[in-house]
């Protein structure tokens, strides 16, 4: 607990018209609790409070502050309260959450085929890229970005998004904040965690496949 | 005449050096060689064109020739083709690109579409050779070469009919195709340099910034080109399948923009989901809206979407639902404008990306994404005002599609906010229809929810159990609202058993009476009188002959006064808009019946 402010002005002072409006709500601001200011209305930006105030209620808080020794830590709430002021209210993501119901043990499981650097992990909104190929269970690939002999090789892109953003099937989503950088992975990804009951018409996936993806995770942002 | 002017001048030109020739002399060299031309002397101009002391002058000044050239060119069956197309082709090797270019560029400018097809038949490949020859200067004259060949394309009317895309009548297919060969070379160029770039990376070294820079601007060009064939004309017409069209010239061009986008390092995901990537601003050129109009990028999604073209290389890995959310910009846009084209466009869009996703799964926060709400509205305004019935019945289908793919609170929320927001009694009475059958369903065994029983059904029910103008609302104005509401009661009043008055409306019961059944009921009363009257004096009138009144107000089309509504049409109408009072009574009066019959067991 801060020891006991001194007062800073005398009363002749306080009075005196060279004392200006902001210093005396500076003072208070520092040394007031947060129900002090509050009930006194000079909560906010110094600025604010000086518009809104006059000297005299400036003088008649400044002297009450001292008689009733509402000082700042005197509040049983002040703590709280200062740590609620100091967070900053992060812009609010422009992602609308998708509904994350608890469903039970994942619908997918992932084999590693190459360890990763084990330390570069990706967290929800990192961009991730990464070569893949999918196979349906009877082995058909109905996807893959990697280039073949067949196709121009130098123009393929490894496939770039950010992840845990439900931007792809959730199977990938889950099963790629499970690798870390450097890592090839087999998931086997269950219909409820992919395409589920519609498949992707007019695509190779039918109805209810599991889906099967080799993925290696190039890179991390 | 024109003859000896241009000889003289040629003469008088041989002896001086290329930087000294008078201004004069590039008149006379110009207005005499035209004239030659034009009267038929092409034979005497080939050979002073193709005379070895005459070639600075060529270099020169040749390029003012090509004006009545390409209209003898066109006409193929001139008797001075041969020789008009040897000094063509002449003076496109020696002429200097620069001038050559303008003066290609500006023969291309016609009128009308035969001209306009067959001038860009013959001049795409020149210009092509041109602009090959251009250097750094490239970039930006290969933009406005196919800014000015996609305006003269734009003038072309389009095949609307399958027939008419294989006859191709105004050549607008051949067209497509010649532009792709057209821009071939400089596409395989844009390709090869980013080629280069991925494997020396962007080596400062290796290329000058200069050349980076030409290297950007090409890329920038194409994409331009690429995005306006997007728009016109690849939105405006009907590309058909493989099945019912198996070569299809539109199909294949639409194929080569695709082809052309990847070629020039642009990924076909970004751009389609690009409404809700928040992609990086691009240094360079364009601003971002500039170099992605949304319009092209509504048409690619469709091309993506509906027709699958470029299927096989796009990835299927991205959800149906964050799909949905990035095509439903594209949705808006198009539904938004009042072609019929468009329309269709949004339409299908709509459909395919809502057939991805799986019945009654998306949430109701989706709402709070605005085009979830105002796409519906544009919907709505398909379903009732689009000339075209076959619009309209598909407006309705897709609608009810999205409806079933919304979860049970999101339907909840989305009928609360269609009752407020459509102002439309039809589309009101469709959305009631809705509401009764999740009632039914939430009924059934093992459906319960709080949406359609329980708590939050009765506000919902307030709002459709309801006048909107008390007793004095136009019962025929409201009629499919009207009537649907009370379908719906009088379902309700049957399904729920007192006993157990799931939905609540037993005990809500005595406020329907007084907040819609009576005043429904007065109404009914007021309406009848007031047409029963009409009637009478619309009959009685017809009777005596009496002069037809003056009506108070007179409908034209075209120019044309429509006549007024004959006596007979009056009492039709009249007997029609009674007997519609009795069809609303007649619920009315059973659904009291059944209240009745549960007050008193």
């Amino acid at each position: 607990m801060a020891a006991e402010p001194t007062r800073e002005w005398s009363d002749e002072q306080l009075k005196s018209d060279d004392l200006p409006k902001k210093d005396l709500i500076k003072f208070i601001q520092d040394n007031a609790a947060h129900s002090f200011l509050n009930e006194h209305k000079l909560l906010g930006n110094i600025k604010n409070v000086a518009k809104t105030a006059k000297k005299e209620q400036l003088v008649i808080a400044y002297n009450q502050l001292f008689q009733s020794k509402r000082f700042k830590g005197t509040d049983p709430v002040e703590e709280v309260t200062e740590e609620v002021k100091a967070v900053k209210l992060e812009e609010k993501p422009k992602e609308v959450k998708t509904e994350v119901v608890d469903e039970g043990p994942p619908k997918f499981t992932k084999s590693v085929l190459k360890k990763g650097d084990k330390t570069n992990f990706p967290k929800k909104g990192d961009t991730v890229s990464c070569w893949y190929t999918g196979t349906l269970e009877d082995g058909t690939v109905f996807d893959t970005n990697i280039p073949t002999a067949a196709r121009k090789k130098k123009q393929a892109k490894p496939l770039s998004f950010k992840v845990g953003m439900g931007r792809v099937i959730r199977g990938w989503d889950e099963g790629l904040l499970t690798m870390s950088k450097g890592e090839t992975a087999r998931l086997e990804i269950e219909p409820e965690w992919a395409y589920g009951k519609k498949g992707l018409p007019d695509s190779k996936i039918p109805p209810n496949a599991k889906l099967i993806f080799e993925v290696e995770l190039v890179a991390v942002d | 005449m024109a003859l000896e002017q241009l000889s003289d001048v040629v003469q008088r030109c041989q002896a001086l050096s290329n930087d000294s020739y008078a201004t004069e002399d590039h008149d006379v060299f110009t207005i005499a060689g035209r004239s030659c031309i034009e009267e038929g002397n092409s034979a005497q101009v080939l050979s002073i064109v193709l005379d070895e002391k005459n070639q600075d002058m060529v270099r020169c000044m040749g390029w003012n020739l090509l004006p009545p050239l390409i209209p003898v060119l066109l006409k193929k069956e001139d008797k001075n083709l041969p020789q008009c197309l040897a000094i063509f082709n002449h003076l496109m090797q020696t002429c200097r690109p620069k001038e050559l270019l303008i003066g290609l560029l500006e023969q291309l400018e016609q009128d009308d579409p035969d001209t306009i097809a067959e001038s860009l038949h013959l001049l795409l490949s020149p210009l092509q050779k041109v602009l090959l020859c251009l250097g750094s200067r490239k970039p930006s004259s290969l933009g406005m070469t196919l800014s000015s060949v996609l305006d003269q394309v734009a003038k072309l009317p389009l095949p609307l009919t399958k027939e008419q895309e294989e006859d191709d009548v105004f050549s607008l297919c051949r067209c497509c195709a010649d532009l792709i060969d057209f821009v071939r070379p400089f596409v395989n160029e844009a390709r090869q340099n980013l080629l280069t770039t991925k494997t020396h990376g962007k080596n400062i070294d290796t290329m000058t910034t200069k050349q980076n820079e030409m290297e950007d601007e090409l890329r920038t060009e194409l994409l331009k080109f690429c995005m306006k064939t997007l728009s016109h004309p690849l939105l405006e017409v009907q590309l058909r399948d493989p099945d019912t069209l198996p070569v299809s010239p539109l199909r294949m061009f639409a194929t080569d923009i695709l082809e052309t986008l990847r070629a020039i390092g642009e990924s076909l995901p970004s751009l389609v989901y690009q409404p809700l990537l928040r992609r990086k601003q691009v240094p360079g050129f364009l601003e971002e809206e500039v170099r992605y109009p949304k319009e092209s990028l509504a048409s690619l999604a469709h091309l993506v979407f509906v027709h699958h073209l470029a299927a096989d290389t796009f990835p299927s890995v991205f959800s149906p639902v964050f799909s949905l959310r990035c095509t439903m910009e594209h949705i808006l846009l198009l539904l938004s404008r009042t072609e019929d084209c468009r329309i269709q466009k949004g339409l299908e869009l709509y459909e395919k990306s809502l057939v991805r996703v799986e019945d009654s799964s998306l949430p109701a926060d989706l709402l709070e994404i605005k085009t979830f709400l105002t796409v519906p509205q544009n919907l709505v305004k398909v379903m009732t005002m689009c000339p075209r019935h076959d619009l309209r019945t598909r407006g309705l289908k897709v609608f009810q599609l999205s409806i079933d793919k919304f979860n049970t609170e999101a339907k909840y929320r989305f009928f609360q906010y269609m009752l407020k927001t459509s102002r439309h009694s039809g589309v009101e009475g469709y959305i009631i229809k809705n509401i009764k059958n999740q009632i039914d369903i939430a009924l059934q065994p093992g459906n319960s929810n709080t949406w359609f029983e329980g708590v939050h059904l009765l506000p919902l029910l307030r709002k459709v159990l309801s006048l909107p103008d008390g007793p004095e609302t136009d019962l025929l104005q409201y009629l499919d609202r009207i009537m649907e509401s009370l379908n719906l009661l009088r379902y309700l009043v049957i399904r729920d058993k007192v006993t157990e008055n799931q939905t609540g409306i037993w005990t809500e019961l005595y406020k329907i009476e007084d907040a819609f059944m009576k005043p429904l009921r007065v109404g009914i009363n007021m309406s009848r009188a007031h047409y029963e009257r009409e009637l009478h004096t619309t009959m009685e009138a017809k009777k005596k002959k009496a002069k037809e009144e003056e009506s108070v107000l007179s409908v034209s089309v075209g120019d044309e006064k429509l006549p007024n509504m004959t006596s007979e049409s009056q009492i039709q109408a009249l007997h029609s808009a009674l007997h519609t009072f009795d069809m609303i009574e007649s619920v009315l009066v059973r659904i009291e019946e059944l209240v009745q019959v549960k007050d008193d067991p």
